[in-house]
């Protein structure tokens, strides 16, 4: 790859010339779109039921926190402080399921993979449990948990949860047998051999699952919220949108985006 | 060549033995195991729990309930219904993105320009866009298809766009070197050159919008495997729900296995870049 692509999609800190260039180019479409979005209040070409004007959707953000009392309020989530609260509940729903999730997955996952045979059994498991996961398990969890914050937290735990064992299983089953043995004959126990052998040799594998697993995940805690949930980024647009509070609705799903951006940003593994 | 073509005429001469042979040695009977293990606790489970019909029906109901469906004729007009709209939706986001990700990718400053956007557009997960499609369109055809034509067209045109950038320079230089004209340059390089990522991106551009169906058909109300387990929920048919769970399992796991992995896989084999 080429020094100019390295760059281009790394995100390496430090701001020399290229990056700045990239941030600069990049801004640039953005700025088109919320150009011609303007220009759409302007002269009226869509009715703003349809686009709302781009002031009215950052109003929507001090629409939703009128009642708050201050910063204290959001952060404790008292109840009149609509729009923080959203955002907390997806954003704590998603740190609770990687909380739990992540482990979760990786533990099994390296308990599955140790046997060979055991590996190969639950691999099919794996599949058809991925295959499903999300959205297709919102019926049955509201049918056991009711609509709210278990069904949510369920759906996510559910997706993240697999993914990252799937991956983590197929990631030890990958690690050469010789390491195995190499440590086995230089005195390690099984201890060992999970510490230095499986988990590092399953690294990369882990990684990308956690990483499809938020990626996922992310998208079915939304539609779960939306489906079977009383609280989230989710449930708002869902809500706003069935009460035509359109600014509410655009404002939620742009946050979703930038929720989502920054999560990736942080997570992207770069080998070098 | 020869290598890997010697198993494949042996299985010919006595492809059950050998089959079984490999299939139980490679962990089949941990697999039966687990399966059977699981299918006896799932039904001990609905025998202990109070009101069984309503949270876990047995085995036995939710197999009882998919013949009631198919008698009714309901159970393939469902799949067909969800199965042709992933048709068309990622059919459209296919014909849409590959050109469109090829054209951002043809030129350097271009494609760093849109790299963000289309990475932002990609995070809003088309299920987010619903309402505000719902708002514009109604509960219709027209809503769900959409989501799902904007759930598979970034991770497409995003795909297409990585691989075109990722095409060595120096292929494209030789055949502008030779003097070969744009036209042929994108025919006979940038194209294949950037195939395995399309496949790439096909692939997860159906996986996403496989969940954008289900989800669409939930909220949107259109008839389908979503809207079926969706419905008997609200009515306690939680023996259709756990049917419909499983038969949208076992179509994305057919789908994935027989269609889209090999297609992958091969479009890599043969035009893939990355020398192992």
């Amino acid at each position: 790859m080429s020094a100019a692509t390295s760059t281009f999609m790394s995100g390496r800190l430090g701001l020399d010339r290229k990056r700045l260039r990239s941030i600069a180019l990049g801004a640039i479409p953005f700025l088109l779109l919320l150009g011609v979005w303007q220009l759409n209040t302007y002269m009226g070409w869509l009715k703003p039921v349809y686009i709302p004007p781009l002031g009215s959707v950052v109003g929507a953000v001090f629409t939703l926190q009128e009642d708050c009392p201050g910063p204290w309020g959001a952060l404790t989530m008292r109840e009149s402080c609509l729009f923080t609260n959203h955002l907390l509940s997806s954003l704590g729903r998603v740190g609770l399921g990687l909380l739990v999730g992540i482990p979760l997955g990786i533990g099994l996952g390296v308990l599955a993979g140790m046997s060979r045979r055991l590996g190969h059994a639950m691999e099919p498991v794996g599949v058809f449990a991925n295959a499903i996961s999300g959205i297709a398990w919102v019926p049955l969890a509201i049918v056991w948990f009711g609509v709210g914050w278990l069904t949510t937290l369920f759906i996510l735990l559910n997706t993240i949860f697999w993914l990252v064992f799937f991956n983590t299983l197929l990631g030890v089953r990958g690690v050469p047998r010789t390491y195995e043995h190499s440590v086995l004959t230089l005195g390690g126990n099984r201890w060992h051999i999970i510490s230095q052998v499986y988990i590092p040799g399953a690294l990369p594998s882990i990684v990308t699952g956690v990483r499809m697993g938020i990626g996922f995940g992310w998208r079915a805690l939304i539609a779960a919220e939306m489906i079977g949930g009383n609280s989230g980024l989710g449930f708002m647009i869902f809500v706003s949108a069935g009460e035509y509070k359109v600014e509410e609705v655009f404002l939620g799903v742009l946050l979703i985006g930038i929720i989502w951006m920054a999560t990736d940003r942080g997570l992207v593994w770069r080998p070098s | 060549m020869t290598i890997a073509s010697a198993p494949a005429s042996s299985s010919r001469r006595g492809p059950r033995p050998l089959r079984l042979h490999r299939f139980l040695h490679r962990g089949g009977m941990e697999l039966a195991c687990v399966l059977l293990g699981g299918l006896a606790l799932w039904a001990l489970l609905s025998q202990v729990i109070p009101r069984p019909d309503r949270y876990l029906p047995s085995p036995g109901t939710v197999v009882y309930s998919s013949f009631d469906m198919l008698w009714k004729g309901l159970l393939p007009d469902f799949i067909w219904n969800t199965i042709w709209r992933l048709l068309i939706g990622s059919g459209l986001g296919l014909l849409l993105g590959i050109p469109f990700g090829i054209l951002l990718g043809l030129n350097r400053t271009v494609s760093e320009m849109f790299y963000p956007i289309l990475n932002f557009f990609q995070s809003i997960a088309g299920i987010a866009l619903l309402p505000i499609v719902m708002i514009w369109w109604g509960s219709s055809e027209q809503t769900v298809i959409f989501v799902i034509l904007y759930t598979c067209l970034f991770p497409i045109a995003f795909n297409v766009l990585i691989g075109v950038r990722s095409i060595p320079r120096i292929y494209v230089n030789a055949m502008r070197t030779l003097g070969a004209s744009r036209l042929r340059i994108v025919r006979d390089v940038i194209l294949p050159g950037a195939l395995p990522s399309i496949a790439t991106g096909v692939r997860l551009g159906i996986g996403f919008g496989w969940r954008a169906v289900i989800a669409g058909e939930m909220l949107a109300g259109q008839r389908g495997l979503g809207w079926m387990i969706f419905t008997a929920q609200q009515v306690d048919l939680t023996a259709q729900v756990i049917l419909g769970m499983a038969l949208i399992g076992i179509l994305w796991v057919t789908l994935d296995r027989y269609l889209l992995r090999p297609l992958e896989a091969d479009t890599i084999q043969r035009w893939g870049l990355v020398q192992r």
